[in-house]
């Protein structure tokens, strides 16, 4: 037998595992299913007509395999019901029997919370995962030297000199520049000063990458120059023999968000009848730009130990990166990346200790601490003799030795796995906080505290939550959180069709990236950070090319700066012209896109993939339709509607906005309908019409409220939030309200809720209530 | 941004998937199938001759060693003196820089914004160098190449790239910087193999680790610790293997903690010549540069007595007896320099073959300049030894004012790779170097 159209619609009810949003909205904790009637008869159904097919629990059979799991609410269960099953003979149970059958499956297998009792989620033993390994090595390293955290001057110290070899006693102009992109034609930067023909800057500071990823420097000049990124020593770029026609220079690093690295150009003019000096980078999403002066600032900072070795990526299938399988790839990976960094540690030494004085002293202490901050822990005796004594001893020099020992420290269990003794003392507190906020090794003042018995009540884990979520990397940290829940990942390259929109540019795309990302930064620096803000703020940030994109009165060249730009109009990011035109086509906008945009991410719903390829109706094929009428009759189908009901009436609110962010009134004619409506999971309905109802009604809403801190919670701890208790995402959306919805409460309160929980180290199963 | 990653994939730095599981023989055992290995060694010192130290009065067979020459003298038979061979390359940049970006390039130099003394600023050499071409060459043949291709030895080479500073070029703007560090040239040859002991060694104290954690984590975790150890265990078996393998090379013991400082320049001589000997035997490279100092180096010969630097000496005239005393002294030191690598190779068996590594090593020696004072380009002091191409060794000869661009295009036949021109065409019209075969 075939599962008929009838039974695909109940299947499609269910969503796969990894979308599933474990919420426990519906959940009657402690709730005894038999002693209700409603609930009694429902079994009764169930056993009766559905088992045959669906098995026990929805589990599935092998005539329907597909097991029976969703986020929707019972009314809308007991409508499919009513309307499809029986396969064959819908007739046989409708009305109140469909009503009783579906709060009964809602109660006892539907529901996530229905699962997570079925099947209790737990707190796995985990390895590091692929970033917390790159950023674990990074801070490991930088704990040896000084630590930057950048203040609020932006641009680079600029040392101008009157002779082409940086002599102190030619320096004729000290000061900050905002950005290195200077065209001095025949002349000099000052005629009094520089003779035309000879003079040379050396800029120097550090760069704040906002994304982890590849960057592609560019030193455009027709004189000598050379580029330093994060090594003292060798350029990334060494363009200080002019020669020939060649006048861009290229080279690429690898850096992680959050830390600060060294930058230094020099260049000189000698001879050549014109001077120019540009610098540029190409970042992650970005466009080769000059790079802004946002991420640059003036101070000097220590090189930092970066992991370039590719590791295999971490499974996501649970919706955020976990590190709760191993791969022969993966360990192999470890290898390398070990010896990249005993190679990058051998190299920074002199720079990491003191070589006065008596060095093998001090490189023995050296190898010690670098064991201790590895592991995270002081080592004990018998650890000490096998990580570091021992390593030494088997030697040939002091310096094989240090290398043993870095390669043996970072192929160890101790590094690689998360509190991997289990002694849940004030070390492995420690490590989780840090972990959880700063997705890293505890820092030395942190583990400073651990040592001397400073994390032992609420009080003072608190305190150090505070200070690593306000630390440079943390918020690096939390901005990392609101792209991912954004979807930001998905929105790679924004192409528009080059004759509608000949303005919309590469460059002007990156632009928006830009702009929302400033709105990102700048709800989570407020000080009372709210969330809400993220939702309802009625400015913007742009800059020339935008405003002039959208009609908004600045100056061509203006930088970013807030706007209130159409405010009755418009609300938050929903309604930033990067999301709008990031989830839409190149030339009509995207219902859908958008609509998944907000039921999915923001909403938090279980979406699954279409059980059906469609391809889209396109709008030459339906001259006279508008996107809304084309959208509703292309997802008319039975088989579409169930998830297109909820998804399009989200994404019609967003009508008034074209491809490209633009507002209208008018499409093809005819007046937009703005109107949509959402079912919620209550079971009741709301209605909105256009950007700013709806942004009200999502901000407002616990269903946001409670998929933002999950989301945040599996973001930050990277195991399912039910395993810490079946309430705990009911709690947290409770506190988020009470602390008005500030996103940094939020994190301290997870990183410091879930502290006082590791895995477990008995075999038996850990009943989900008990870790409470 | 792949690209870095794959460069570096290539280098075997930190992304290679090479390092422990490669066997570093596989190039030699194939190499056993050619006849014989031929190979070429470039030496550099700078500053030109002291001519009348220099030249042997005669011409042919038959031929007294001066001063400078003379710690060659065991290896008289095996030499040849080449008197004559002028660097005629012009353009940009002054004769130090030419002489030095042209010596193995025979190409102009390109306009640029380096300048030294009154001639006109140049850049970088426009064009490939010969080693390279050959190294090139010797690539392109499965029954030719090597781990390496090339290295690029030098010896107190300063900190900063310029065209006093490079004379290997893989192409037009591309100068190839030699590595002077001889734990930075070990790494590059042997730190794999270096790194597979160490990692063999510490794996076992791994494993010990992953069975205490096991120890305590629950049956529902302990997979993963399983899984783990699995991996490290298999790892174990491809180091132990590779190991094994490893055992044919000869990894050289380098003496720890030298610093790079002028002092040292005899201890790293020695050091970066005993590591090019052993890159020979275990045949990573066919070809090789060894660059000591630089264009206009500065060593000061403390260890032969002479507290004033070379470059400056070099400048004195020819009526200073007491400077070209010293700049004699200093030409016979980097000529013993010479007399080891060659006694190195000497001594050392051809693997697999009759005879030793000189019997199928041809070694070039050669300056920037013919002489400090005038600055000359023209004869060169070019020395060759060893029988690595089939020239006819054990002879002075007298060139006529010869461009040496067609000593380079002669290298280049000797390895079979039979070019038109090298270089400039222009210094090429008479053809490859006649009377050396």
């Amino acid at each position: 037998m075939r599962p008929s159209a009838g039974l695909l619609c109940l299947l499609l009810l269910s969503a796969p595992v990894d979308a599933v949003p474990a919420d426990d909205l519906l959940s009657p904790a402690g709730h005894s299913l038999a002693q209700d009637p409603v609930l009694e008869r429902g079994r009764a159904i169930y056993e009766s007509l559905c088992i045959s097919c669906h098995g026990a629990n929805g589990s599935g059979t092998t005539e329907v395999p597909a097991p029976i799991f969703g986020d929707r609410p019972t009314s809308d269960l007991a409508d499919l019901v009513t309307r499809t099953m029986p396969d064959g003979s819908p007739e046989d149970c409708v009305g109140d029997d469909a009503r009783a059958v579906a709060e009964w499956m809602q109660q006892q297998f539907y529901s996530p919370e229905a699962q997570a009792r079925l099947n209790p989620p737990r707190i796995e033993f985990s390895r590091l995962t692929v970033s917390q390994y790159r950023n674990a090595i990074a801070d490991l390293g930088t704990s040896f030297k000084w630590k930057v955290e950048p203040g609020v001057e932006r641009g680079l110290k600029g040392d101008y000199f009157a002779s082409r070899d940086f002599k102190r006693d030619k320096r004729m102009i000290e000061r900050t520049d905002a950005v290195v992109n200077f065209n001095f034609g025949a002349a000099s930067p000052e005629a009094d000063k520089f003779a035309n023909d000879e003079f040379s800057i050396r800029w120097k500071g550090s760069l704040i990458p906002r994304e982890t990823g590849w960057y592609e420097f560019t030193v455009h000049t027709e004189n000598g120059a050379r580029l330093n990124v994060n090594d003292h020593e060798t350029p990334l770029i060494d363009a200080w023999v002019r020669s020939g026609s060649e006048t861009d220079f290229s080279g690429s690093r690898f850096l992680l968000a959050g830390r600060v690295y060294p930058i230094e150009l020099e260049w000189f003019k000698f001879k050549e009848p014109t001077a120019s000096i540009s610098l540029f980078w190409k970042a992650p999403h970005g466009v080769k730009e000059v790079i802004p002066a946002a991420s640059l600032i003036p101070e000097n900072s220590p090189e930092v130990l970066i992991v370039e070795s590719p590791f295999p990526p971490d499974d996501r299938s649970a919706g955020y990166e976990r590190g709760t399988s191993v791969s022969k790839e993966w360990d192999e990976a470890t290898t390398y990346a070990a010896t990249e960094v005993a190679d990058k540690v051998f190299a920074a030494l002199p720079r990491m200790i003191d070589e006065k004085g008596d060095r093998d002293e001090k490189l023995r202490a050296f190898a010690a601490q670098f064991v201790e901050r590895a592991f995270r822990r002081p080592l004990t005796d018998e650890l000490r003799e096998t990580y570091v004594n021992s390593q030494f001893a088997a030697a040939k020099s002091l310096e094989e030795g240090i290398r043993r020992i870095v390669l043996l420290a970072l192929k160890s269990p101790r590094f690689l796995y998360r509190e991997p003794t289990g002694t849940d003392d004030q070390f492995d507190r420690a490590s989780r906080l840090s972990f959880a906020l700063l997705n890293s090794i505890p820092d030395p003042p942190l583990l400073e505290a651990a040592q001397q018995g400073r994390l032992a009540d609420e009080k003072q884990i608190r305190e150090q939550a505070w200070r690593l979520v306000n630390d440079y990397r943390g918020r690096a940290r939390m901005l990392e959180f609101l792209r991912n829940w954004m979807n930001l990942e998905r929105v790679q390259e924004i192409d528009k069709d080059q004759t509608a929109f000949p303005d919309f540019t590469p460059e002007f795309a990156a632009d928006m990236r830009v702009s929302l990302e400033l709105m990102l930064a700048q709800a989570l620096d407020a000080d009372n950070a709210d969330f809400q803000r993220l939702l309802l703020t009625d400015t913007i940030f742009m800059n020339g090319r935008m405003a002039k994109f959208y009609g908004v009165d600045l100056p061509e060249d203006a930088p970013f700066q807030e706007v209130k730009f159409e405010p009755d109009k418009r609300a938050g990011i929903i309604s930033h012209p990067f999301i709008l035109s990031g989830f839409a086509y190149m030339q009509t906008s995207s219902p859908i896109h958008r609509g998944v945009f907000m039921s999915r991410g923001i909403l938090g719903r279980g979406i699954k993939p279409p059980p059906i390829a469609v391809a889209p109706t396109a709008p030459d094929l339906a001259p006279n339709l508008t996107t809304r009428e084309r959208v509703t009759i292309q997802t008319s189908p039975e088989v579409c509607a169930n998830c297109h009901g909820l998804i399009n009436s989200l994404g019609f609110a967003l009508e008034n906005f074209d491809s490209v962010g633009r507002y209208r009134e008018v499409e093809k004619e005819k007046a937009i309908d703005a109107n949509g409506q959402y079912l919620q999971r209550n079971g009741e309905f709301v209605r909105f019409a256009g950007a700013r109802e709806l942004a009200t009604f999502m901000a407002r809403s616990d269903e946001t409220q409670r998929s933002f801190a999950r989301q945040l919670f599996h973001h930050m701890i990277q195991q399912p939030i039910l395993a810490y208790g079946p309430d705990s995402i009911a709690e947290l959306a409770t506190f988020f309200k009470d602390h008005q919805y500030n996103m940094k409460h939020l994190a301290v309160e997870i990183a410091c809720g879930s502290n006082s929980h590791g895995w477990k180290k008995t075999s038996e199963p850990v009943a989900a209530a008990e870790t409470k | 941004m792949n690209n870095r990653r794959h460069f570096l994939k290539r280098l075997g730095l930190g992304a290679a998937a090479l390092p422990f599981i490669s066997n570093l023989s596989a190039f030699a055992s194939r190499a056993a199938l050619s006849s014989r290995k031929q190979r070429l060694i470039v030496m550099f010192s700078p500053n030109g001759t002291v001519p009348w130290d220099f030249w042997p009065d005669e011409e042919g067979e038959t031929f007294i060693l001066k001063r400078i020459l003379e710690p060659l003298k065991d290896f008289q038979s095996r030499l040849l003196v080449m008197h004559g061979v002028c660097d005629k390359v012009r353009g940009d940049g002054d004769n130090h820089m030419r002489g030095m970006g042209c010596l193995l390039t025979g190409v102009e130099l390109f306009p640029g914004n380096i300048q030294g003394g009154s001639d006109t600023p140049a850049g970088w050499a426009s064009g490939i160098s010969i080693d390279q071409e050959i190294a090139n060459f010797l690539q392109s043949k499965e029954e030719t190449r090597t781990r390496f291709g090339s290295l690029e030895f030098g010896v107190m080479v300063p900190d900063r790239a310029d065209t006093w500073t490079r004379m290997s070029y893989a192409g037009a703007n591309k100068p190839i910087a030699p590595i002077d560090d001889p734990y930075q040239m070990f790494k590059k040859l042997y730190g794999q193999v270096k790194d597979r002991e160490v990692l063999t060694s510490v794996l076992d104290s791994v494993q010990q680790d992953l069975k205490r954690i096991s120890q305590v984590v629950s049956a529902a975790d302990r997979h993963l610790l399983d899984e783990h150890s699995t991996f490290v265990r298999s790892m174990e078996a491809q180091l132990r293997q590779s190991r094994s393998q490893d055992q044919g090379h000869a990894v050289p013991e380098l003496e720890p903690g030298i610093k790079e400082e002028n002092d040292n320049i005899p201890q790293i001589t020695k050091m970066q010549m005993d590591l090019l000997v052993n890159s020979f035997v275990n045949d990573f490279s066919r070809v090789a540069t060894f660059q000591i100092t630089n264009s206009v180096g500065q060593p000061k010969m403390h260890w032969l007595g002479i507290d004033e630097s070379h470059h400056e000496l070099s400048h004195e005239p020819n009526e200073n007896k007491e400077a070209h005393e010293k700049l004699t002294k200093i030409n016979t030191w980097y000529s013993e320099q010479l007399a080891y690598l060659v006694r190195r190779l000497s001594e050392t068996p051809e693997p697999g073959a009759e005879g030793s590594l000189l019997d199928n090593t041809l070694i070039v020696w050669g300056n920037e300049l013919g002489q400090g004072n005038s600055h000359t380009l023209d004869n060169i002091p070019f020395v060759m030894v060893g029988n690595g191409l089939d020239f006819d060794m054990g002879r002075s000869l007298r060139f006529p004012n010869v461009s040496h661009n067609r000593l380079l295009v002669a290298l280049a036949h000797g390895f079979g790779h039979h070019i038109e021109s090298f270089g400039n065409p222009e210094y090429c019209k008479d053809g490859v170097l006649t009377g050396l075969t």
